[in-house]
């Protein structure tokens, strides 16, 4: 059977075509803004972890929030994207395994939404080596079972892609 | 506790159901070009007539119950209204078409009678809603296209109880509400929270949710004064256009694809978690009150769900984690490992449900409602199950 047409980029022949920004509030900063305030996030948060604030006071949550509110999303602000990832990374990475349900449940669901964005995210990164995977995993493994399967339903019907 | 009604019609995906006025007939489409009508014989349900003109597979059906029309919606970008009328040769009652000028150029997707049934509002993936009226000139229906603003294929259409303001789910993860006056068929209608004056087309209120996604289905209140909206983010919306609040519900579950409003305060969702799910509030809040299916009941396999919400633990990841920790692959053929009582759902609904409507009661009482679904099944639901005989209903009798 001929099934070359469904390839065709039928959207190309069409003048009101649907457009991906249609589909979403934008972000009302500009990339310049974003970029500056997600390198701010970052410092307070390395700052955070250099004190090895997070294991004495167990406020993993706080940096979390820090983190993923506000997350950038949209065109024009792949730097602040990855910038928060890393910084999301240095978080999750210094937290031990039994603290993550404690932590996950006093997340707003909104915030547990915007995590497991950045965790879907994170495993689609290629050359960032298995003990990152493996965080991820960790992490997706346990938020998969507090906020449910409907938290990944939205990650991926979600256009506004951190 | 009362038990679901159950109906095995077929070993296929009902697209669409629809029972008559007095509920002993229903109007179904097994995924085909063909609608079949079925009587309520005993426990069974049995074909008395087929409906063939269509050339694609049947997107939608509604029976009007005062005026007994069933009217079609395809595919092939054509709608039918069905009519009974006595067959000149046999003599017998047989149920007869009539074209429907929609002038669309992509699939029908959603078809609605107005409450007072002199229109009908066809969806399309045209970007537009014929809206229907019939010319006794021509004897056909004609339409007048909805077009402005919207930007995607149509998924879903509710008519107000006015007769006039309609409202549309979308794939441009937007729920409208616009205005469907026709000026031959329609009085003025009264001002509401929807507007004042409303010449067709008007625009009167624009939502979407936070995350986005399809709008699947969309519902006007029993008054006409709310509107709750499911979409493909897994969560319902309630729209209070008044005090213009609106409450998003996020669940933990696969999204809903369809909505019926049972009373002022109350509504079911149903779609691919499988089972419907009552949901209950007021212009102060809204909630998940359960579900009207009892899955913690042992059914046939005795499978319970006893699983806290999104544990991994279905069949297709059982499998691959056998795969992976033990070796373990199950061939086709062979008894897995204890595939088969894990393929089946503690569900009543074994797949996702389509479409989910009232079946008894008034519009501000549902007392049932009626679903069917991809699993080929027909399920009429109690409303109460999901108050009286939830969660708490059996912590109380294991107290005794």
């Amino acid at each position: 059977m001929e099934t070359a047409f469904r390839k065709i980029d039928i959207d190309k022949y069409d003048e009101d075509v649907l457009l991906e920004e249609e589909l979403y509030e934008p972000d009302p900063r500009d990339p310049a803004q974003v970029l500056a305030d997600t390198r701010a996030k970052a410092t307070t948060v390395r700052s955070f972890l250099a004190k090895d604030f997070l294991v004495t006071r167990g406020d993993a949550a706080g940096a979390l929030n820090i983190v993923l509110d506000g997350a950038p999303y949209g065109p024009n602000v792949e730097e602040a994207k990855n910038t928060n990832l890393q910084t999301l990374l240095t978080i999750l990475g210094s937290t031990k395994v039994p603290e993550i349900p404690g932590i996950l449940k006093s997340l707003s669901q909104d915030t547990q939404d915007t995590l497991m964005k950045y965790l879907y995210k994170g495993m689609a990164m290629p050359s960032w080596g298995d003990s990152s995977w493996s965080v991820f995993l960790a992490w997706h493994e346990k938020l998969t079972e507090i906020a449910g399967i409907g938290c990944i339903v939205r990650v991926m019907t979600d256009r506004r892609t951190v | 506790m009362s038990t679901p009604e159950e109906y095995f019609i077929a070993q296929a995906p009902i697209s669409a159901h629809a029972f008559n006025a007095d509920r002993k007939e229903v109007c179904l489409s097994l995924n085909s070009n063909e609608a079949q009508i079925l009587r309520k014989q005993g426990h069974e349900w049995k074909i008395v007539e087929t409906l063939s003109e269509h050339d694609k597979v049947i997107t939608s059906i509604d029976w009007a119950p005062n005026s007994n029309r069933i009217v079609t919606a395809s595919q092939d970008r054509n709608a039918y209204v069905w009519s009974q009328a006595t067959d000149p040769l046999t003599g017998q009652l047989v149920w007869k078409p009539t074209l429907v000028l929609l002038r669309i150029n992509r699939a029908a997707t959603y078809v609605r009678w107005s409450p007072n049934e002199d229109k009908f509002a066809v969806a399309s993936g045209a970007r537009a809603i014929a809206i229907c009226s019939f010319d006794p000139e021509s004897d056909w229906w004609v339409s007048k296209q909805l077009k402005k603003p919207i930007r995607s294929t149509v998924l879903s259409v509710d008519w107000h109880p006015n007769n006039v303001l309609l409202a549309a789910g979308s794939a441009d993860a937007k729920a409208r509400v616009f205005s469907a006056y026709i000026k031959d068929v329609d009085k003025r209608p009264q001002p509401s929270v929807w507007g004042e004056k409303l010449p067709f087309n008007t625009l009167c209120g624009e939502y979407s949710s936070p995350n986005g996604g399809w709008v699947h289905s969309v519902g006007f209140s029993p008054s006409g004064d709310v509107l709750a909206f499911a979409s493909h983010d897994s969560s319902i919306s309630i729209v209070y256009p008044g005090s213009n609040v609106i409450f998003n519900i996020k669940q933990a579950t696969l999204p809903y694809v369809s909505l019926c409003w049972t009373s002022e305060d109350a509504l079911v969702a149903a779609g691919h978690d499988c089972q419907p799910v009552l949901f209950q509030g007021s212009e102060a809040g809204w909630r998940a009150v359960g579900s009207l299916d009892d899955t913690t009941a042992p059914k046939s396999s005795g499978v319970g769900r006893a699983s806290p919400v999104g544990r991994l633990n279905s069949a297709a990841f059982n499998t691959f984690r056998n795969a992976d920790m033990r070796g373990q692959t199950a061939a086709p053929g062979l008894p897995g490992a204890g595939s088969s009582s894990e393929a089946e759902l503690p569900t009543v609904h074994q797949n996702t449900i389509l479409s989910v409507r009232p079946y008894e009661g008034t519009p501000y009482q549902v007392t049932r409602v009626s679903t069917s679904g991809v699993d080929g099944k027909l399920v009429i639901w109690n409303v109460a199950a999901a108050a009286g005989g939830g969660l708490a209903g059996r912590m109380e009798a294991l107290r005794v």
